[in-house]
């Protein structure tokens, strides 16, 4: 009995947690209003400070009872009769459609559709970062810890163990490193008030902009602008791309609220390695 | 395992699970294997490999006419076993009985679901809705 309310604890924190899954953009969004009623920190220039832990905070809502168990309701999308029906599966196909359903997406040039469309049939064979390759800009996101000096802001990721150190000195690009064919590009940052607005160029075009296959050139720009309330950051990503896309995507904010946990680190992220190309049967994605 | 590590365990590998399409592209897992069914064999673990995207842990089955079979199993991402500080329960050399959604291809690869240990404890890896009449 025991370990059957264990399970279904699981079950119900899953569809929990999918129901957070299925509200895009959902953390921050609704963030106390203590985290953007704080002050925001500024430098001794009078900037914004950015440093600071900004992932970690998801608020799961668990509360275990008096034994160690969690109880909340299984709020997830219902199985269907007759069909093969998991909850890993059912899970997997809702955060396929979850994506899908954004409103906000690139658009490319009528010329691209059938390779946008390739990509996506043929996702669970061509997604760069299943083969793990890094994400590059703008996949990988919104830093998971950030750290400021007078002349440079340095972004650290979580996922793959990534650095990007932007100078914000007033410099212009690299000659060298702008014609380079990177996964995160010659990033060189400014001010726009209390802005920070990072532009980067000197990409591969090996890495995708996002899930399902949206691809680009080695001549794309991305322009990242990083604002902070408080304690919440709003990371936005625009992607110049005009030989693929008919106008500039500007994607969606990402919001992250302060980790204060002092003793909050980022760890190694591990190897990636491949072992499931050799074994996938299906074009199925989520 | 302590009841507390199971939670524990079960939790981080949940919140990994419902958090994966943010953290890491990966393909649907019904791509791979196949989910309505489950296999089981008796080995000895060979090898547990901390990698991404998903932990793999080797084993050895020996059949009743000595031959030797090989089987690799995939699970959860290593930060969730890593946040469940249970990166070192897996006992290489020692036994285990184990229960897997099979490979499509017929690979001998699965993704696990029960592993029971020497100890006759068992860690539960992934999850099927007991409460789902499709379920048997």
């Amino acid at each position: 009995m025991r370990r059957r309310i264990r399970t279904n604890t699981i079950i119900a924190a899953a569809g929990a947690a999918m129901l957070w899954l299925l509200a895009p953009d959902a953390i921050g969004q609704n963030a106390p209003a203590s985290r953007t009623s704080a002050p925001t920190p500024r430098t001794a220039a009078g900037k914004p400070d950015f440093s600071g832990m900004w992932v970690g905070t998801a608020d799961a809502d668990l509360k275990p009872d008096e034994q160690g168990n969690v109880t909340v309701l299984s709020k997830g999308r219902p199985c269907h009769p007759g069909q093969e029906c998991k909850p890993a599966i059912n899970f997997e196909r809702d955060s396929g459609v979850r994506q899908r359903m954004s409103p906000n997406l690139p658009l490319y040039k009528a010329e691209y559709w059938d390779k946008v469309a390739d990509l996506d049939v043929n996702g669970n064979f061509k997604d760069p970062e299943i083969k793990c390759y890094p994400p590059g800009l703008p996949r990988i996101g919104a830093p998971s810890k950030i750290v400021q000096t007078t002349n440079e802001v340095i972004f650290l990721y979580q996922r793959h163990n990534t650095f990007r150190v932007i100078p914000v000195d007033g410099r212009d690009h690299d000659a060298i490193r702008s014609q380079d064919l990177t996964y995160y590009g010659d990033s060189v940052g400014s001010w726009d008030g209390d802005t920070l607005v990072i532009d980067s160029v000197g990409f591969t075009d090996e890495s995708w902009l996002a899930w399902p296959g949206y691809f680009h050139t080695n001549n794309m720009r991305v322009v990242e602008r990083l604002r902070r309330e408080g304690n919440t950051i709003i990371w936005q990503a625009t992607i110049h791309d005009p030989e693929v896309l008919m106008k500039p995507w500007e994607m969606s904010p990402v919001r992250r609220n302060l980790n204060t946990d002092p003793k909050a680190l980022l760890t190694e992220d591990l190897p990636c390695e491949d072992r499931d190309a050799d074994h996938i049967a299906t074009r199925e994605r989520g | 395992m302590k009841p507390s590590n199971l939670w524990r365990l079960m939790a981080a590998v949940t919140f990994a699970l419902v958090t994966a399409p943010s953290a890491v592209a990966h393909h649907a897992i019904q791509a791979e294997y196949e989910m309505s069914k489950t296999g089981s064999f008796k080995g000895v673990m060979t090898r547990f490999a901390m990698i991404n995207p998903h932990c793999r842990w080797f084993f050895e089955e020996t059949k009743a006419d000595g031959s030797k079979v090989m089987w690799e199993m995939s699970g959860a991402g290593p930060g969730a076993l890593r946040a469940a500080g249970l990166v070192r329960i897996f006992q290489i050399g020692q036994p285990y009985e184990v229960t897997f959604a099979p490979a499509k291809n017929g690979a001998n690869v699965g993704r696990v679901r029960t592993m029971k240990g020497p100890d006759g404890k068992v860690i539960t890896l992934f999850h099927e809705d007991p409460t789902n009449p499709l379920n048997n």
